[in-house]
């Protein structure tokens, strides 16, 4: 055995398995759209254990990918990462429960709000905090990074702490090293539902805001239009509320 | 005593089999990776021992920003900045990443083992009137290679574990399986212990080669 065999069966082996390397670069293609999330975010983009991804978002995907006669690619992505994962074009659109934002519309496109929703303070019962006005400086809030409601956190004085994502920051108000989480409303219950621990928590006063979600779209990009259509044929025809019915029950997030 | 211990294992026998494709995900870009260093790594020492002035500075100037820079970092310029001149994909992004990262370390395994061997053995090939390069090859390198292997399994160990770091980057891989899993199912805790317990299957095997590896190698020294 020597170094020259081992680069020149290195190499072999590169190249030979070097081919699937190729796949995935950019959702780009004439028969198919893709969207991304997080993947992490339930009830509206979440991993079942088949490794499929399912939710609220996903259904508005596949049905505007269905309307567009193309296949839907729905990718996840981080958080943090993914408005530059959208101007480096690999996929067409970020259909995950993005709020609309001065800042955001800054860097990127959006479609009209296709649901609504808001951030709310979460804290644990026996905390006594009923509203966010109840916290200042000295009070650690925790959030996932990337996310709007770190402006909130500003906005209100209180600490930020942040997190990859809302089952950590969850965990951390249940094991008591932070004070309060924000997050959306609706991710937040969903959560104190089903996590273990969860029925420690409460909401602490209402939505801070409203937020608007929209599906992001690079700058000047056709298909901002193109799904505005969609969307406004959606509401129209019930299917926006049917979507919101099947995940939401008796619960129509799709209007104001 | 659930606010103790709030966690539920006993799910992990049963999803312990879902993260297996994601498994493959992580051999597989580890794997790739491991091949593309090593052609690298030799490539990089065999220039940093070279007697041309312009090879060596080449060299040098490699490890240097490679061994300098966080591989996190790397990663993401290669994923996110090279986009204006071509769009690597995920998987390809991790494997280059990896590749030119562990080149720089196995590059100063190759060359340190290169020199670890005495002189005398190059001097004693070249009297008998063997060219360099000969030399190089039949005599120094075989040699050399014996001692790169115990710090080459180390490396490649190493950059097992690393390859997790591709989960930042959208690649299926088991640590982003595990967060995903554990965020979609609130049992994020029960996942990354299945994670770990892959991690350590994959180490543990490769542990095992690389000893393997070792032992033969001692026993042709007496042979």
């Amino acid at each position: 055995m020597n170094f020259f065999k081992i680069v020149t069966v290195s190499i072999c082996v590169l190249l030979l398995a070097a081919f699937p390397l190729a796949a995935g670069g950019s959702g780009d293609t004439a028969d198919t759209i893709s969207f991304a999330g997080s993947g992490g975010y339930p009830p509206f983009n979440f991993m079942l254990d088949s490794g499929d991804i399912d939710g609220f978002d996903v259904d508005v995907a596949k049905e505007i990918a269905k309307r567009m006669g193309k296949e839907l690619k729905y990718v996840t992505t981080s958080w943090d990462g993914i408005i530059e994962g959208l101007r480096a074009g690999r996929y067409d659109g970020i259909l995950g429960s993005m709020g609309i934002t001065d800042a955001r519309l800054e860097i990127v496109d959006f479609s009209t709000p296709y649901y609504y929703s808001g951030p709310q303070l979460i804290v644990r019962k026996d905390s006594g905090i009923s509203s966010i006005e109840d916290l200042d400086k000295s009070n650690n809030v925790a959030l996932a990074t990337g996310t709007t409601f770190a402006d909130d956190a500003e906005k209100y004085g209180v600490t930020p702490k942040f997190y990859e994502d809302d089952n950590q920051t969850l965990m951390e108000l249940i094991n008591g090293r932070v004070d309060g989480v924000l997050t959306d409303r609706i991710v937040g219950l969903n959560a104190m539902n089903k996590m273990k621990g969860g029925d420690k928590l409460t909401l602490a006063g209402s939505v801070l805001r409203t937020e608007k979600m929209g599906v992001a779209f690079k700058k000047n990009s056709p298909l901002t239009a193109e799904v505005n259509k969609i969307l406004e044929d959606m509401r129209a025809d019930g299917t926006m509320t049917a979507i919101s019915n099947k995940w939401f029950p008796g619960q129509d997030i799709t209007v104001e | 005593m659930e606010g103790f211990f709030p966690w539920d294992f006993t799910v992990v026998p049963a999803k312990f089999h879902l993260f297996a494709s994601a498994a493959g995900y992580t051999l597989y870009i580890t794997t790739l990776g491991i091949l593309a260093g090593i052609i690298t790594g030799l490539v990089v020492a065999l220039a940093k021992i070279s007697k041309r002035k312009a090879l060596n500075k080449l060299a040098s100037v490699y490890i240097f920003v490679i061994r300098g820079t966080p591989l996190l970092l790397q990663l993401f310029i290669i994923y996110y900045g090279m986009t204006a001149i071509v769009t690597v994909p995920p998987l390809a992004s991790a494997v280059i990443a990896l590749g030119i990262h562990n080149g720089a370390y196995i590059a100063e395994i190759f060359r340190g083992a290169i020199q670890s061997i005495d002189y005398g053995q190059m001097e004693a090939a070249r009297s008998l009137g063997m060219t360099r390069g000969r030399a190089m090859r039949r005599i120094v390198l075989p040699q050399a290679f014996k001692r790169a292997v115990p710090p080459l399994g180390n490396q490649f160990i190493i950059a097992l574990k690393d390859s997790s770091l591709a989960s930042t980057i959208a690649v299926p891989e088991l640590l982003l399986r595990g967060r995903q899993m554990g965020s979609s199912s609130f049992m994020y805790m029960e996942m990354l212990v299945i994670v770990a317990i892959w991690y350590l299957l994959m180490t543990g095997v490769l542990s095992y080669v690389i000893h393997r590896v070792e032992t033969r190698l001692k026993v042709s020294d007496r042979g």
